[in-house]
């Protein structure tokens, strides 16, 4: 059913492809029919009986059925789930706003910390990163972050931000760099010992031994978008030998 | 009978784009044409202005810079016809109440002005990731005093013409998605204008395809 | 739109980096980014860029009456265009703070000082002289906007060639560049921007800031100089305190960065002199970088014909042919022409209508008014199934009440008509209700 579909996984797809998801004629006797599901990802939407891909990019592929577009888009949109580094822009009631770089400002409750009570309240300033998750994400309600995961726990998230540098890479980049196994990170682990924060909205944050360090680190990732992993690996070890 | 077959004006200039060639817009590209070039920039969804905000889909804003001096009438005239095309081809419900903006910056004009400005507009806008349900090119034709068909022509060709016409296409189905037209001209004409500008257009969505697969060859 | 807010660990991490003397882009204090200086197909286009900050200045001359004040010296116009292309903070067709700034840094920078010989530029005296109008377009904003349109602009002024003009007797004729080759401005000296921004109350020093670092900095000193070392304008902003050996240390720097930038000027527009000259192509089009993977170029590409001629024959043929016949127009009163009926207005007749006929019928129109609402749907299948047996009664399905006309083809006795029509359709429905 989803033989057209798996046959273009890995190639360059653009906006306006479209995929037939019609059953086929013959169905087996001897074998148990199943129905078959497909979930869609990013970029493909379905439209009646097609399937419809809306963004350019690689399509990717994951066992069983999952399909998506795999793009080097700039602007987040918002996602469930999703982490990103957010930067606290306003101060007002109960609440935070927080930029993630979407289209509109995300909402933080002061409650919505590790430890937090209404009489404890976190200290968080204006201009302050928070690494938070999205509880409320979708096209029609503002987005909700909060900085603890359903146990109540902080989980990595919350503020910090001390001595690094914060910076931003194609989203594409950024998921790459948080997928399991992931090249980019394991080539970087062959430099030098720093602490890395990436957001799913594009936003990198650095801290290493030194700013030189840091800078180093910086350039090289935001360089990585428009090179092969061999190009990669080549600058890496450059780099590792002072080079740069 | 009108016959075009075989005539050496029906050719598209050479033509090229460059994509993300910005670096703070969202989506960016440059489209050549022979020498007509433009430059186009996209932003989106982002922060919608109140007075702006549609409650169910994006609002999607179209600038045309010209080179010199302040956007007039003419640029406005254009600013609608590009923006009644991406409407067409965005898939804007699915960002409801946040803000498109493409801006459109003329490098040099050389003919064909319009059909370049709308490329431009679908590469820089599928540069910027937004959800499109198809793409589209746009197509000038142009009739000369003769009645030969001239595609993509240059400005001096334009001003010779006894007609022009440009035409949006979409990629899926070859459609004519948005028609500007200037002169007169037959319904036959019309047709066979149509049915050039169709087959030219097969030449730009390959281009889209060929460019896009090049930007990506390196994440394969 | 909003540009994004700098969070505090980057605004700490750059003091702290500047403090160490390390920039963002791995430079030293004072490096200026790459400058990569191009040319447009046309006469007086020049873009500029710095980095990643990316400006386009063109140059055009209009013909215009003098200032009274100086009727023998053409006219210098600047425009900066904030275009939001640059920045999401920027808004088109609006005056910001930052446009007016820069307008009139660049207007002290290059008219003030004279730069160009602006009495060549008269044409008849008191009545013609050459307006020469500088637009300058941001198109990327990654910092140091100034220093890229004050090159941009000197660039175009210098590449940019004016039509030749004639005088015989009170004929001014402007020649076509087909006709007389369009002749160079004179240009006397070329004044060039360096910016310099200071941090920590002057302490530390960078030439040329990208985005990032002159939204900490604490001030702003432009330097505006020519290649002999004259300074032509300065501006200190941002309300910072500078010691004098800071500002002879700056000009010094100063005189250094523009004989660097004078000499890549003059040598970019040698090349595009000889490029030009060559006949090969130039412009914006051949600085397109083919090496990289975002860009791609079709040569010049023959579209297939086949089958163009027959495919469109066939659509007009397969078209319906519009209608030959054009209703003939109907004079109803002198002076008026009319083609075709248009739709009855029952809007305003409805209250005429029932003063007009019987109690009964009032009562029944009433009923039938009520009652059209909630069968409307039945109706409609019904109207369906007896397609064939409503040979007199139309009903529409739009959402208005419905107009129903019996002889459409007799003007003459409309007024009457309608209130026919309506007793028509009361009768139509009792019928309807009947049957069920």
């Amino acid at each position: 059913m989803f033989s057209g579909l798996k046959d273009k996984v890995g190639e360059v797809l653009l906006p306006g492809d479209e995929f037939s998801l019609e059953t086929e004629d013959t169905i087996s006797l001897t074998e148990r029919v199943k129905p078959e599901k497909v979930v869609c990802g990013p970029g493909l939407r379905r439209s009646g009986d097609r399937l419809l891909v809306c963004k350019s990019g690689v399509l990717r592929h994951k066992q069983p059925n999952m399909f998506w577009m795999d793009s080097q888009q700039r602007r987040y949109v918002p996602a469930k789930g999703e982490t990103v580094i957010g930067i606290v822009t306003v101060k007002s009631g109960d609440v935070f706003k927080v930029d993630f770089g979407g289209s509109e400002q995300a909402s933080l409750s002061y409650l919505a910390f590790e430890g937090a009570t209404k009489r404890n309240r976190p200290n968080v300033q204006v201009g302050d990163l928070v690494f938070s998750q999205f509880v409320v994400a979708n096209r029609d309600m503002e987005p909700e972050l909060v900085c603890v995961d359903s146990s109540g726990r902080a989980n990595g998230m919350g503020v910090f931000g001390a001595g690094g540098l914060l910076f931003t890479v194609s989203l594409g980049l950024a998921r790459r760099l948080l997928s399991p196994h992931s090249e980019v990170l394991s080539d970087l682990q062959t430099l030098f010992p720093c602490e890395l924060v990436v957001g799913m909205n594009g936003r990198l944050w650095v801290r290493s031994s030194s700013v030189q360090q840091t800078l180093v680190i910086t350039n090289l990732l935001q360089s990585c978008d428009t090179m092969t992993a061999p190009q990669r690996q080549e600058l890496f070890r450059r780099a590792a030998q002072g080079a740069l | 009978m009108m016959e075009v077959c075989g005539s050496s004006n029906v050719t598209l200039r050479e033509f090229g784009s460059e994509q993300s060639l910005l670096s703070r817009p969202d989506g960016s590209a440059s489209f050549i044409q022979g020498n007509t070039s433009v430059l186009a920039a996209a932003y989106g969804p982002a922060e919608v202005k109140v007075s702006k905000e549609i409650y169910d889909r994006a609002t999607l804003e179209v600038l045309i810079q010209p080179k010199v001096g302040l956007p007039g009438v003419r640029e406005r005239a254009q600013e609608q016809c590009v923006r009644e095309t991406c409407e067409a081809s965005l898939l804007l419900s699915l960002h409801p109440r946040s803000s498109l903006t493409l801006i459109l910056q003329l490098i040099h004009d050389d003919g064909s002005l319009l059909s370049c400005f709308l490329n431009a507009a679908c590469v820089a806008l599928m540069d910027a990731g937004l959800p499109m349900s198809r793409l589209f090119c746009g197509v000038t034709c142009a009739i000369d005093a003769d009645g030969q068909i001239i595609t993509d022509p240059t400005a001096a060709q334009e001003k010779e013409s006894r007609a022009l016409m440009t035409f949006a296409i979409d990629a899926t189905e070859r459609r004519v998605m948005m028609s500007s037209t200037r002169g007169s001209f037959s319904v036959h004409e019309l047709q066979q204008c149509i049915a050039v500008s169709q087959k030219a257009s097969e030449k730009i969505f390959q281009f889209y395809r060929d460019s896009v697969r090049r930007r990506y060859s390196k994440t394969l | 739109m909003k540009d994004t807010p700098l969070s505090n660990c980057e605004r700490d991490f750059l003091l702290k980096a500047i403090e160490e003397k390390k920039r963002l882009d791995g430079r030293q204090t004072y490096d200026y980014r790459k400058m990569k200086i191009t040319f447009g197909t046309d006469f007086g286009c020049c873009f500029v860029d710095l980095g990643k900050t990316r400006v386009m200045a063109q140059v055009s001359g209009e013909l215009v009456t003098p200032k009274e004040n100086r009727p023998n010296e053409g006219i210098m116009f600047f425009n900066i265009e904030l275009s939001p292309m640059a920045s999401p903070a920027f808004e088109a067709g609006r005056q910001s703070e930052l446009s007016v700034k820069l307008n009139r840094q660049l207007e002290r920078c290059l008219r003030n000082s004279k730069c160009l010989d602006t009495e060549s530029l008269c044409v008849v005296s008191g009545e013609k002289v050459w307006q020469i109008r500088v637009d300058v377009h941001m198109l990327n904003h990654d910092g140091n906007l100034m220093d890229a349109a004050s090159i941009a602009a000197i660039t175009a002024l210098c590449h940019y060639r004016r039509p030749d003009v004639g005088i015989q007797g009170d004929d001014v004729t402007v020649y076509s560049p087909e006709e007389r080759d369009p002749i160079p401005l004179s240009i006397y000296h070329m004044p060039i921007s360096v910016s310099f921004s200071f941090f920590q109350q002057g302490t530390y020093l960078l030439v040329d800031p990208c985005e990032r670092e002159e939204r900490v900095m604490d001030g702003l000193l432009m330097i505006a100089m020519n290649k002999h070392r004259e300074i032509c304008s300065i501006q200190s902003s941002g309300g910072i305190m500078l010691l004098k050996e800071q500002v002879m240390r700056c000009s010094k720097i100063a005189s250094v960065k523009v004989s660097e930038i004078t000499e890549l000027i003059s040598k970019a527009l040698e090349n595009d002199k000889k490029a030009r000259k060559a006949g090969g192509k130039c412009g914006f089009a051949e600085s397109m970088p083919q090496e990289r993977i975002t860009a791609l170029k079709m040569d010049e590409t023959p579209v297939e014909m086949t089958d163009v001629t027959n495919r469109a024959n066939d659509i007009v043929q397969k078209a319906e042919a519009p209608p030959q016949t054009v209703p003939s127009p109907l004079v109803p009163v002198p002076g008026v022409g009319q083609v075709g009926q248009g739709l009855h207005n029952t809007w305003g007749l409805e209250e005429e209508d029932e003063e007009e006929e019987d109690d009964e019928e009032e009562e029944e129109n009433d009923n039938s008014c009520e009652e059209q609402e909630e069968t409307k749907m039945e109706e409609e299948q019904h109207e369906k199934e007896e397609s064939g047996g409503g040979d007199v009664v139309e009903i529409s399905d739009s959402e208005e009440e419905e107009v129903v006309i019996l002889h459409p083809e007799k003007p003459d006795n409309a007024p009457t008509n309608t209130g026919s029509s309506s007793y028509q359709r009361g009768a139509a429905t009792s019928k309807k209700k009947q049957k069920k």
